[in-house]
């Protein structure tokens, strides 16, 4: 296979960190065993790992109680484990038009049913959310605040501290889906105001696809959905009530999990401000050679500080599928293309529903990388 | 002579079948794949003829240009916008209610192809490309089931049969599909009836003498007929099995069924559009599939891609084959568009 560029961080970022294969090939083969459901070394073993990895991610979002972090699937998982956990008959809640489908299709599947109500609070062209009409938007049964922290689509970052700070006043829990961000901004759980905190394994923190966390504040209560083996207190006739077991019922993915804890090493040693002002770097640039471009037309969020390295824009004349099957075929380059998973976002952007074509950049993407990213697409609009 | 085997005289009286022949055929079940130009003539003539159980698998809706060649459709058929396969049983069970008649409307691929063949005695082949072929041919050759290959395009056809173990397979003789886009179909060639009657005539034949078990009647060559020309030609292939190593039939190994090779599918995110990617991959020559597209429908093409609009449908061809279709997000459709025009 000849040389990828790979622009499609924002789904999975790739390649990992050397350290991250090492670690999963060596646990699987040392490890492999169940954690926790026996006293075997091996089982000792894994467990020890995977507390330790827990304990590690904790510390990387600042969580006093490294208990209160479950390990899930994928940000997906834990955004649905948060909201339909926490969220009862008659219940509002406050979302934007920024969300993933993993937060809109919750919440509408909620509404569907007749169970919650839900506000959408709009946002300016360059996708910040307006927090005057935030403000307003809280009801007596507002129960919930929820709020993609970077958006996938466009880029922007939301001003979480403020919004939480909003939410802690408003006594409505704060929920962040970090999916773009945790990793390469830094988090606070306690300085963020965040009660729920949801997060991939597989993006910015390197770790495999099929890995994910959520972080739940001691003021919030979440209802189990996945009950099942925890290897503890097996007597008992229901899921224990005690975090992590209480919401992380079955075999988790061990060897993904170490996977996850080499990855989020990674970032330690780098320094995520490093790794934040790389890919800031990079997106400036990118953005800056894309606006020069004739048939281009970006949608972003500006080249300011509160945006991410993910980029939308689209050329004249091509469809963003075409587009990105030119890319992928005739340069070797892979990127997303189409609605990414956020169709009001697409509404609001006058995208939908073909869509854009998205670069989302990470760590290891380079400049020569950007360059042959522009000098490919000069030559197809050419 | 039993009563019920009465309508059949003229043909018991033929020597070579006789009541034991007819017997035979009433219990043989055989299914009958793609029921287009090929598949509703060897349909009439079997269910006339009266084998057993009849089962058709298309995937297609009748179009008003199907009725200058697919003789079991008519305007009203067009008009009802129905499957090929439900449209065909019904005029079928008209002709002869003694055979019993199912109809399928699915798109053959690797994860159905196994359970559909399943208890046939013979298939016969009525569809129109290289890709369902291998499928049909690894599924067959798997399951040991007899079947007669058959193709047309323009005033040309060629059939062959394919007993599993004793005649060389379809793989012995095309190991590879050509390049998409690269041979004639009847969506960008042409055809005419007459040639689908001949070559569907003789997979007919073939499958009554193997049906009633005259299989040292049965054709053991490859022919090829142009009608136009007036040439028919038939091409020893005995040999063919001892001289190449098939994958399918020698070594067994059914690339098509565990879709090591072919095409896949998935939906684009978000649009009414979906991608079609062939593994196995080549270069495909834009200025000879626009020169042969521009007849059917607008075509426009550069280094990157070719554009094609055909109804309400655009095809977006990519140079290593892959395909974009606009305009549906049914499988079928987007599988159906892909065989007419590009052609695999």
């Amino acid at each position: 296979m000849k040389k990828i560029i790979y622009f499609d961080n924002a789904a999975t970022s790739w390649p990992k960190p050397v350290s991250v294969y090492r670690k999963m090939d060596e646990f699987i083969r040392k490890w492999g065993a169940n954690p926790g459901r026996a006293g075997h070394r091996m089982a000792v073993g894994a467990e020890r790992i995977i507390e330790e990895t827990r304990h590690q991610t904790a510390q990387f979002f600042a969580i006093k109680d490294y208990q209160r972090i479950i390990f899930t699937l994928n940000c997906t998982d834990s955004l649905n484990i948060g909201i339909k956990g926490l969220l009862k008959r008659g219940d509002h809640v406050i979302t934007t038009y920024l969300e993933h489908n993993s937060v809109s299709r919750p919440l509408e599947g909620l509404v569907k049913k007749g169970i919650i109500t839900v506000t959408r609070v709009n946002h300016s062209e360059d996708g910040f959310i307006d927090l005057q009409e935030l403000n307003k938007a809280f009801t007596p049964q507002t129960r919930l605040v929820v709020i993609v922290h970077g958006s996938n689509v466009i880029g922007s970052l939301q001003p979480i501290r403020e919004i939480g700070k909003i939410s802690k006043e408003k006594c409505t829990i704060f929920m962040v889906d970090a999916a773009q961000t945790a990793g390469v901004i830094p988090i606070d759980v306690e300085r963020d105001n965040i009660d729920l905190l949801a997060f991939p394994g597989h993006k910015a923190l390197f770790g495999p696809p099929g890995t994910g966390g959520l972080y739940v504040a001691p003021r919030v209560d979440l209802e189990p959905w996945r009950e099942g083996g925890s290897g503890v207190d097996s007597e008992s006739e229901l899921q224990p009530k005690e975090l992590p077991f209480k919401l992380e019922g079955g075999t988790i993915n061990t060897v993904g999990i170490a996977g996850l804890g080499a990855g989020i090493t990674f970032i330690q040693k780098e320094g995520i401000e490093k790794i934040r002002q790389h890919e800031m770097e990079l997106t400036k640039y990118l953005l800056e050679k894309l606006s020069e471009m004739r048939k281009v037309i970006i949608y972003d969020s500006g080249d300011g500080e509160m945006r991410i390295g993910t980029v939308s824009f689209n050329v004249e004349g091509l469809s963003p599928a075409e587009v990105g099957a030119i890319l992928d075929e005739s340069f070797g380059i892979a990127c997303r293309t189409g609605l990414h998973c956020a169709p009001y976002t697409h509404k609001k952007l006058g995208t939908f529903p073909e869509g854009t074509v998205r670069f989302s950049l990470g760590y290891f993407n380079t400049r020569e990388e950007v360059d042959f990213a522009i000098n490919s697409l000069t030559q197809i609009v050419a | 002579m039993q009563a019920n085997l009465n309508r059949y005289s003229r043909q018991i009286l033929f020597s070579e079948i006789g009541e034991q022949g007819q017997r035979k055929l009433r219990d043989s079940k055989v299914v009958l794949a793609g029921c287009g130009a090929l598949g509703t003539v060897i349909a009439n003539s079997l269910v006339r003829a009266g084998i057993g159980e009849l089962k058709i698998i298309d995937r297609d809706f009748v179009e008003l240009n199907n009725l200058q060649r697919q003789i079991l459709f008519d305007e009203e058929d067009v008009k009802r916008n129905i499957p090929k396969a439900i449209a065909a049983v019904e005029k079928l069970k008209k002709i002869n209610s003694q055979v019993k008649l199912e109809a399928v409307v699915a798109d053959v691929n690797f994860t159905n192809v196994e359970a559909l063949v399943e208890g046939a005695k013979l298939l016969v082949d009525g569809t129109d490309n290289f890709e369902v072929r291998f499928l049909l041919n690894d599924a067959c050759v798997k399951a040991d089931i007899p079947w007669i290959y058959g193709s047309c395009v323009g005033s040309y056809g060629l059939t062959m049969n394919i007993i599993p173990g004793k005649t060389p397979c379809f793989r012995c003789l095309f190991e590879t599909a050509p390049l998409p886009g690269m041979a004639p179909t009847c969506d960008t060639a042409g055809v005419i009836n007459p040639i689908v009657n001949i070559i569907a005539a003789i997979e007919t034949a073939e499958a009554i003498k193997y049906l009633t078990g005259k299989f040292e009647a049965l054709n053991k060559d490859l022919i090829t007929i142009d009608i136009w020309e007036g040439s028919f030609e038939k091409f020893n292939i005995a040999d063919r099995r001892d001289k190449f190593d098939c994958p399918c039939c020698k070594q067994r190994k059914f690339e098509f069924l565990e879709a090591k090779q072919g095409s896949s599918i998935t939906s684009l995110c978000g649009r009414n559009a979906v991608q079609i990617t062939q593994k196995s991959i080549g270069r495909v020559d834009f200025q000879e599939l626009a020169e042969r597209l521009k007849k059917s429908g607008e075509v426009t093409f550069n280094k990157y891609l070719l554009k094609f609009s055909i109804d309400q449908y655009e095809i977006s061809l990519f140079p290593d084959s892959r395909a974009i279709i606009k305009g549906t997000n049914d499988f079928s459709v987007a599988r159906g568009l892909y065989a007419k025009y590009i052609g695999t």
